[in-house]
Formats: structure tokens, sequence, C-alpha cells
């Protein structure tokens, strides 16, 4: 590994320690349960490398042992992550000319991901898909070792982990204060609030991130379409009336 | 329980295919073509939007209207809002926040005053 690939690694495990430390309790967690429903361990990790999403994995055992048909399975995982479509949508340009690895960031793209990869920047623009890979491949890695800590650990070990996935809450609200000092406009900020609490009083807290986020596309939609025409409307109402327009 | 192998893969390979499928959306669909501007414009202010969600989605679980009413949730908040707008330290931040969270449930200490 050359000096400054190294580096670049570096920088990208301290970027993603809130991650490993947030996936080792989520990841035991999600490992105890499947190994909780009789499964052995050998399908957490399986599970973990092949669908990597924690919600719908945790949705999956309890599918699982409802002994639910594909057909649900297939519909209620792409309702519950209906919302990384929208993680994409604005990581097109991002992603543009990361090379080859494209699309295993897409493949491997989970909330947690996709937070650093739009709060935190490559050290250089060149090393640009590298540095998306390493904190890609890192936070994929953390998820599978903490599903295997679960499955093979969790039922004989008391570890007093209660607490320990604040840690995903605190990354979050970090990130959004940088998020805060680093975008012009506050009106995102507004929209989460408002499409946030409509969602928490109108849907169940497992449907409760894709109708927020929803929702707040929709206020963000409206909110550009009013400033857009505002604008028009402004830039006519400035134009001299005398003057011919040019074309 | 009982544990068939087969089952297991053909359900894992579905829900695999359906996740990555959600992930994958956007660009096939806006690979060949520029995404409308309306969206361009909207992809700017998406991540900011996400992130506070994503505070607030971490709440979801939260019982406001049974002690401790969330108050441990709203406390850690406001003290990783405070020390990182103070010290702009994100390590420092998340982690004195999640020791703080960890003591405050782990030892019950609002049940006491709520008790």
């Amino acid at each position: 590994m050359s000096q400054q690939s190294e580096s670049l690694f570096t920088s990208a495990l301290k970027t993603t320690l809130p991650v490993f430390l947030g996936y080792i309790p989520l990841g035991m967690a999600f490992g105890f349960l499947l190994e909780g429903a009789g499964y052995h361990w050998i399908y957490a990790p399986l599970m973990s490398i092949f669908i990597y999403a924690g919600a719908g994995q945790f949705i999956a055992v309890a599918l699982l042992a409802a002994g639910a048909g594909l057909t649900e399975f297939a519909i209620t995982t792409l309702l519950i992550n209906l919302r990384h479509s929208f993680y994409g949508l604005s990581l097109l340009e991002k992603f543009s000319g990361v090379g080859k690895i494209k699309a295993y960031l897409i493949f491997a793209l989970t909330d947690e991901t996709y937070a650093l990869l739009t709060t935190t920047k490559a050290p250089d623009e060149g090393s640009k898909g590298k540095f998306y890979f390493y904190i890609t491949v890192l936070d994929h890695s953390y998820w599978i070792l903490g599903s295997v800590l679960g499955a093979v650990l969790g039922s004989v070990l008391d570890l007093r982990l209660e607490g320990m996935t604040f840690v995903l809450t605190a990354l979050f609200v970090v990130l959004t204060i940088e998020q805060y000092h680093a975008s012009r406009s506050r009106f995102p900020f507004m929209a989460a609030m408002g499409a946030g609490v409509i969602s928490l009083l109108l849907f169940s807290p497992d449907n409760m991130l894709l109708f927020s986020i929803f929702i707040g596309t929709l206020i963000l939609i409206a909110h550009e379409r009013f400033v857009q025409n505002d604008l028009e409307v402004r830039n006519i109402a400035e134009q001299d009336p005398d003057q011919e327009k040019i074309p | 329980m009982m544990e068939d192998p087969a089952h297991f893969l053909v359900v894992t390979a579905v829900v695999a295919v359906a996740t990555f499928a959600t992930r994958a959306i956007p660009f096939v669909f806006f690979n060949a073509r520029a995404p409308p501007q309306i969206l361009s414009t909207i992809e700017k202010n998406l991540p900011p939007m996400i992130l506070l969600l994503l505070v607030i989605y971490c709440l979801k679980d939260v019982q406001w209207l049974y002690a401790p009413y969330g108050v441990p949730e709203i406390f850690t908040i406001a003290a990783v809002m405070g020390l990182h707008l103070w010290k702009r330290n994100a390590m420092l931040s998340i982690f004195a926040g999640t020791g703080l969270y960890m003591l405050l449930v782990q030892l019950d200490v609002f049940s006491i005053i709520f008790g």
C-alpha cells in the first residue's frame, strides 16, 4: 500500500469509527435475533453480506418466523428500502467518475454510509472514488462482523451494550450541524422538521422514515417551484417595458 | 422453527435483489440522460433534509407520553449539540454523547427523578 493510499485508508477508518461502534451492537442484535429464531449462525453473515440493510434484515427475520410468502418478502423489502432511491438521487453527480467500483458503492448504500458520503470530503478530488470505496467497504465489514458476533456470542455473553446504538443518533446530530454550517439555505431543515413531525404523528415507526423523506421531498419541490415563479415574476417586473427584448 | 437451507437462500436472494433495486433505481433511470432541472436543484437540498430526518427517525421508538418522557434522548441530543457547537470536534461530541446516554439509561437515572 502506497503512502498516499494508506493515509486515505486511515482517514476513512477515522471517519467510519462512529459507524463501527453503532454497527457492532446493531449487527449483534440482528445476529442474536436470527440465531434465536432457530437459524445456524452462518446465515447471519450470509444475509449481512448480500442484503446489507438493517431494518430490511430485521423485518426479513420477522417474516421468516411468520412463514411469509416470497411476494410478501419482495414487497415489504421494496417499501422498507425505498428511501434508498432518494439517497441515490442526491449522489448522481458525486458517483459519476468514481470508476468501476460504482456498482459496489450503489449496492452498499446504507443510511449511515450515505450520511458519511454526503458530509465528508475526500482529501483530494483525484482519490474520491478510492476514499468512498474505503468508507463503504469498512461500514459493510463492521455490519458483517457485528452480525457474526451476535449470532455466535450473543447468547453466551452478557454485554452491557444498552444505549450504545445512540452513537448513530449522535453521529447524525453532528453531521446535521455540519450540514447546517455548510449549506446556504435553511429551508431543507425546516422541511425536515415539518415532514418529520407529521410522519411521527401519522405513520408507524417502521414506515416513518420513508414517508417523511417522501413528504419532505414534496415540500422541497413545492418550495423550489414557488421560488422560481417568484423569480420569474420579479424578472419580468424589473424589465424596462420600453426596451425591446433581446432574443 | 424448522430450518430449510434452500428456502432460506431463496428468501435471502429475493430480499437482496429488492434491496439492491431500491438503491440502483436512480442510477439506472438517469444514466443516459441528465435528470430534469427540478431534480438537480432538489439534489442539493436532499442531504441536509435527510440527515435531520435521520435524527428524527432515531427518536421514532421513544415513548413521549410515559416516563421518562424521552428526557434521556432530548437531554443527550442537547448535550451533543452544545458540545459540538462549542468545540466542533466530531469524535468528542459523538463519544461523549454516547457515553452520557449509556450512563443515563443503564443507571436508569431519570426513573429516580420520575419515580
